[in-house]
């Protein structure tokens, strides 16, 4: 076979599998968006019943698994406070390890066992933690706490990323204009690493609102959306769990539009100033 | 039709090469021969063609138009795999998870040699590179002089019929480069295979080159030895791009026997011109005259003259280059020997002159209005 | 290095809060499930004596050292899969998809699903995988099969389909990054010195892709080995692995042998990150 007929083959093969996955990872949810308009008669799979909102009214309304919106709301909000907190606390450890301090490897690993760790494992001990120290269980707490495990690690990651692709050079050049070490940070490197930050926010707060694994034995009794969720599929499935699945969905795809126009804006800024500063 | 004797003529030869990148031209339409030993430099400012010209030779990219002979052997429908060259990136491209033995007898490997005949040709490549002793060393241990040693290695023990070399030493520290010239040179001559080195930095070309071609705008300029790109530049382009011209534009006023007279804005000057090929009276026309060819003690000779001011001067080791300033406000360059002619001050005011014969007029560009 | 370096003492003022989360939400829980698997009663209780009396009942009962292999299959037969399916999709996005745009679009649609609820996405394989699913009213248009076939939920098929969709791109990430940092050149290089296709791939690409492999197949092995959602919606209670045991054990109050469990997952789980960085040289990470 000719050489290049034998390279388009090839292309096309891995352009296959390439295509074949992303359409077997997309499918299931395209599907599931569209059978939740399907008629109050529609069941949860083909064939579809007509198009309505039925299920979306049945969801909205205070029937379903005894009204689903102040867990909406706890996950919202412990997602936002997970976002902020993995910024903060990622920066100042990023920060802190450029120095390498004593121990700062140790503390590195420290860090990056929280992804390794399986999160029902995290679950179980916080669990057992606060039933020994009698604390109670509270998604504000315990939950919190077992979500920033899992979200800081990368926040780090992309953070420790960020901080290696700029000049350091623009650093000691505050430094020797006889600015101090804080306004250098704040003026010089902050902005820098900006985008960073913006992107360890993200993962802080989709990765905490989507979380389960670590809320199901930390929580208690005001449950996030993923654990009463997780308790309907065990009980029944209908089509109003659809019409939520589609519905959260879209609030996470919006979120990562969200924080995808700000890493945007905050990117061309930093580089126009960078382009007066050079 | 081209027959195989003919081609047979040339290591190289290139035949109306087009290469576009999307809407950008990157090679129009060039042809280049290159006879078997010759060391050619491929020179021009970055995005002229040079390298991508380089790389349609290689078979790294693929031309739209044109052909490719190497060795007598039409190679466009081959693979670069199958190509009979080597080839030296300006990054070295070492392979970093492979040991200096390793990387050198890869292409030997490649081409299912023995083992027992690459080992010995290994050992043998280490010792003439004088690069035996790091055998077992992964290149990131390696200095920027060693990785161009080992990255040469590797590209001529399979014996290419030509090597290719993309800026081979435009990464390397200043003051190595001089040496590392002077000893790729050497091999070159002893091993006497095809050269194509590509460089945007004349010295490089000139001090090198057997031939040096000058690329600009996907277009060969002008092609010869180093003496007459230096000398007689043949467009407007390769005046400016070479150090050490003075380009003058004009129109011509009239033509008299073997010589224009072109008008000025410092003056009318007599150039040189072919009887064939003269240009027609009142057409725009540039000329230029070399910086050490100017003399500030003009003779009779020297019908050509010029007033100037000196503006500054530079010592270069044994010559002395001065920065003239004309009446009409432009520069002019002088170059003179320290031992011949008298010192310029700053300031000072001199004539400038030179003869008929030592002027070059340049062929305008191509689609240009006569 | 930078100059820019605050003294010690700033940088461990900066590393506390961050490392006192770590211990808190982390080593203190997990040395804490260590602890309670040691209890010697079913209650409980502070007052519990110390012993091994729930090892014990691990060790005697055979299911659950079934349930161990089970789940290491499991996860082998998912490292497996998602190490070809993601090198092949590596190798396309990077090496043969033309224009930093493109690539861009195909590594997004690849990623986003990982910032959506994976819980979510198990429940949308529902309709898929059913008798009257998606694949089977597929196949019965397609004259593949007559009649339903019920191997999809509630099936080990079923969730081993679900779980090559959510942990594919823990394989792929981690190679599309490794790849994209090889500079062109070297396997141009390669080719110029007369390799092949196959050759520059197998001799230059494999070699400089293996740390990116080798990250994601550990984050294909932690995470196949402590999912327990996907087996519980899909599989509905029937296959269960390690990770279903503690939580049914947890419902069930049997805390101290939950923990026990927990600490079999546990050091599965070492052991296996420790066979993986035995299985490829560490050193080779150096190289790039």
């Amino acid at each position: 076979m000719h050489w290049k007929t034998r390279q388009k083959m090839m292309k096309l093969l891995l352009g296959g599998v390439t295509f074949g996955f992303l359409a077997y990872q997309w499918f299931p949810m395209v599907i599931m968006a569209v059978l939740s308009f399907t008629d109050p008669e529609g069941g949860v799979t083909f064939p579809m019943r007509g198009v309505s909102l039925h299920w979306y009214r049945e969801f909205w309304a205070d029937s379903f698994i005894d009204d689903f919106k102040p867990p909406m709301y706890r996950s919202l909000m412990l997602a936002v406070m997970c976002s902020v907190t993995t910024a903060t606390l990622a920066l100042a450890a990023v920060q802190a390890m450029r120095s390498r301090f004593f121990g700062s490897n140790f503390f590195f690993y420290l860090i990056l066992l929280g992804i390794m760790a399986p999160g029902i494992l995290v679950g179980l001990g916080m669990a057992f933690v606060a039933r020994i120290l009698g604390i109670p269980l509270a998604w504000y707490t315990t939950t919190f706490a077992v979500h920033m495990v899992w979200t800081l690690p990368f926040g780090m990651l992309l953070l420790m990323a960020a901080f290696n692709r700029f000049d350091h050079k623009l650093e000691e050049a505050a430094l020797t204009l006889g600015a101090s070490r804080w306004t250098t940070f704040w003026r010089i490197t902050f902005p820098l690493v900006l985008p960073g930050v913006i992107g360890a926010a993200l993962f802080g707060f989709t990765l905490s609102y989507d979380e389960f694994a670590r809320s199901l034995f930390a929580t208690g009794s005001e449950q996030t959306l993923p654990l009463i969720v997780f308790a309907q599929v065990d009980r029944q499935l209908e089509p109003t769990l659809y019409a939520l699945g589609t519905t959260t969905t879209v609030i996470s795809l919006l979120m990562i539009g969200f924080f995808a126009l700000l890493f945007h804006i905050v990117r061309r800024r930093s580089r126009s100033d960078v382009a007066i500063t050079t | 039709m081209t027959t195989p004797v003919e081609s047979h003529r040339y290591d190289l030869e290139l035949k109306g090469i087009t290469k576009r990148f999307d809407d950008f031209v990157a090679v129009k339409n060039l042809s280049l021969s290159v006879e078997r030993g010759q060391f050619v430099c491929l020179l021009g400012p970055s995005g002229c063609g040079k390298t991508t010209t380089l790389r349609v030779i290689a078979g790294l990219e693929e031309p739209e138009q044109g052909e490719v002979w190497i060795g007598g052997v039409r190679v466009d429908d081959m693979p670069p795999w199958e190509r009979d060259f080597a080839m030296m990136f300006q990054d070295f491209a070492l392979f970093p998870h492979m040991t200096v033995r390793k990387q050198i007898g890869f292409g030997l490997e490649m081409m299912k040699r023995p083992k027992a005949e690459i080992q010995r040709r290994v050992d043998e490549t280490l010792a003439t590179f004088e690069i035996s002793e790091m055998g077992d060393r992964k290149p990131d241990t390696l200095s920027g002089g060693e990785k161009q040693r080992v990255a040469l290695a590797r590209a001529l023990i399979t014996q290419p019929g030509i090597l290719l070399l993309d800026e081979p030493i435009g990464s390397l520290d200043f003051s190595l480069r001089e040496s590392v010239m002077l000893e790729l040179k050497d091999v070159q001559r002893r091993l006497g295979i095809t050269f194509i080195w590509v460089t945007h930095d004349q010295n490089e070309a000139f001090s090198l080159g057997d031939t040096v071609v000058v690329m600009n705008h996907a277009q060969i300029e002008q092609s010869g030895p180093p003496e007459t790109i230096a000398e007689r530049p043949r467009t407007r382009f390769v005046a400016d791009f070479i150090q050490g011209n003075n380009v003058f534009e004009g129109t011509v006023a009239a033509i008299e026997g073997g010589h224009a007279r072109i008008q000025t804005a410092s003056g009318i000057f007599a150039v040189p011109v072919d009887p064939s090929q003269a240009p027609a009276p009142g057409a725009a026309v540039t000329f230029s005259i070399r910086a050490d060819i100017l003399t500030s003690q003009p003779t009779d000779g020297h019908v050509n003259r010029l007033t100037a001011t000196c503006r500054a001067v530079e010592y270069l080791g044994a010559i002395r280059r001065y920065d003239l300033v004309l009446e009409d406000g432009r520069s002019v360059k002088l170059e003179q020997f320290r031992s011949t002619g008298t010192r310029i001050n700053e300031g000072e005011k001199v004539t400038l002159g030179w003869r008929v014969e030592d002027g070059v007029l340049h062929t305008p560009p191509a689609g240009a209005p006569a | 290095m930078s100059a820019f370096r605050q003294r010690s003492s700033v940088s461990y003022l900066l590393a506390l809060p961050a490392a006192l989360w770590m211990i808190a939400g982390l080593i203190v829980p997990t040395l804490f499930i260590v602890w309670v698997s040691f209890w010697a009663t079913r209650r409980f209780s502070l007052e519990s004596p110390l012993g091994l009396m729930h090892y014990i009942k691990f060790y005697n009962t055979p299911v659950y050292q079934k349930l161990v292999i089970d789940t290491v299959l499991q996860t082998g037969l998912l490292m497996g899969i998602t190490l070809v399916l993601g090198y092949c999709m590596a190798y396309f996005i990077v090496g043969k998809v033309r224009g930093e745009g493109r690539k861009i679009l195909l590594i997004l649609l690849l990623i986003i699903p990982f910032w959506t609820s994976a819980l979510i996405r198990t429940i949308a394989w529902i309709p898929f995988l059913g008798v009257n699913g998606v694949i089977n009213q597929s196949l019965i248009f397609l004259g593949l099969i007559d009649e339903p076939i019920g191997v999809f939920l509630y099936s080990r098929t079923g969730i081993t389909m679900a779980q090559v969709s959510f942990y594919t791109l823990m394989a792929t990430g981690p190679v599309v990054y490794v790849m994209r940092n090889i500079p062109p050149s070297l396997q141009q290089a390669a080719q110029c010195l007369k390799a092949s296709p196959t050759r520059v791939f197998w001799r230059i690409t494999v070699p400089l892709t293996i740390p990116g492999v080798l990250i994601g197949q550990m984050l294909v092995f932690l995470n196949v080995m402590a999912d327990f959602a996907t087996a519980s919606a899909i599989g509905g209670n029937k296959f269960t692995y390690l990770g279903n045991l503690v939580l049914n054990l947890y419902e069930s109050g049997q805390l101290s042998f939950a923990s026990v469990i927990a600490v079999v997952l546990m050091l599965t789980m070492f052991a296996g990150v420790a066979l993986l960085l035995r299985v490829v040289d560490i050193r080779r990470l150096g190289a790039l």
